[in-house]
């Protein structure tokens, strides 16, 4: 299965991808979302699964699913937009809650054996080089705490130009 | 001095950072200290003023998937909207994270950098803290001491540059306690105990979802 998790409103993403593959999975803004506690009820309470009941609950099974998780997302200061971001923070179900040290660091244990491919699109009028470079190291952060060994990153000044890089869709 | 400590942890238990923030206090409590957790309630217009008032702004807040949680990051986006008519304000951030090293907050600190960037504020210093989850289970042993010493001597050190508005290198810790000994506690001391209280045996803990 196919992810995408992306922050456009629903006439920008329209708009932008008129044609959607139908095996692929779309995680976008309802409204709907709350942001995670850190009460690690995923890990401790239901295992595997968010004590939240939102619609967004479920982001570490689908995870667990997913060959190809794909990533569109105003970039904020070099960081995700708050409500990628808040997908991303319910989403650690993914991992168990025990650790294994791995090039000298400690990571969490995965719950899912899946090979993850990762694909972030950064877009946004006025991304300064240090954001650029703070996204960079955030998205490899990210792919070694998710156990992902192929990723790709670009970053678009123009939704427009952001169209041509998204492959996925 | 005006200090505005910003709390960034959305738990609602008593979290690591307001732990930390304890321990700061002790350092700077002659000065005229706020505190706003801004996860658990929406701020208003006078406490905004506040925090667009201060000298010394004090970021505390835990690491969130390699960053900033959601929370903390739609209050930051706001507070620049809002902007500083006075620029003249210095940025210190304590993080703490779930892991051992400390260091694996650096991608934090340069978000809050780039923050300070687009604010136009003043990025003072980065204190990194690794495995928060035990503080709370040494808080009793006094901060530069046994498993607190590096804790102490990063603190003190921070809370230096924040009373003299001096800018710092990143400090990045964990607690002076192995890391092997660190890790079995964790499972044996942490996460069986907290299953166990919501009738979770072991085994389950790995479940897959179908």
């Amino acid at each position: 299965m196919n992810i995408l998790i992306h922050d456009l409103n629903n006439k920008q993403f329209q708009l932008l991808f008129p044609r959607v593959n139908n095996d692929i999975y779309i995680i976008s803004d309802t409204g709907t979302i709350r942001h995670c506690s850190g009460c690690f009820g995923c890990w401790i309470k239901t295992p595997g699964k968010c004590v939240l009941k939102d619609g967004y609950d479920n982001m570490g099974k689908l995870l667990g699913k997913s060959e190809k998780v794909t990533v569109i997302s105003q970039c904020f200061y070099g960081c995700y937009s708050p409500f990628v971001k808040n997908v991303l923070d319910r989403s650690i179900s993914w991992l168990l809650p025990f650790f294994k040290i791995r090039n000298n660091e400690t990571h969490h244990k995965r719950r899912y054996q899946n090979n993850i491919w990762l694909a972030v699109h950064f877009y946004g009028e006025n991304i300064t080089r240090e954001e650029r470079e703070t996204a960079e190291k955030l998205v490899k952060a990210n792919c070694a705490n998710l156990y992902v060994k192929n990723y790709e990153i670009s970053f678009s000044n123009s939704l427009e130009n952001l169209c041509k890089k998204v492959t996925v869709i | 001095m005006k200090i505005c400590i910003i709390n960034g942890s959305p738990k609602a238990s008593k979290s690591t950072s307001e732990l930390l923030i304890e321990y700061l206090m002790s350092f700077i409590k002659e000065n005229k200290v706020v505190i706003y957790n801004v996860c658990k309630a929406e701020l208003s217009f006078n406490q905004f003023s506040q925090i667009q008032n201060s000298e010394v702004l004090i970021f505390v807040f835990p690491l969130y998937i390699d960053s900033l949680n959601s929370c903390l990051l739609r209050f930051l986006i706001e507070l620049e909207k809002r902007g500083f008519s006075n620029k003249n304000i210095n940025v210190y951030c304590m993080i703490n994270n779930g892991f051992y090293e400390g260091w694996q907050n650096y991608v934090a600190a340069d978000i809050m950098r780039n923050w300070c960037n687009a604010t136009g504020l003043t990025y003072g210093q980065t204190l990194g803290i690794g495995a928060g989850e035990m503080l709370p289970f040494i808080k009793d042993i006094p901060l530069g001491h046994g498993p607190n010493k590096n804790i102490g001597i990063a603190l003190r050190k921070l809370s230096c540059n924040i009373l003299s508005l001096n800018k710092g290198e990143d400090l990045f810790v964990s607690p002076n306690w192995p890391r092997f000994l660190w890790k079995i506690a964790a499972s044996f001391c942490f996460w069986y105990p907290k299953a166990k209280k919501n009738g979770v045996k072991r085994k389950r803990l790995k479940d897959r979802v179908n």
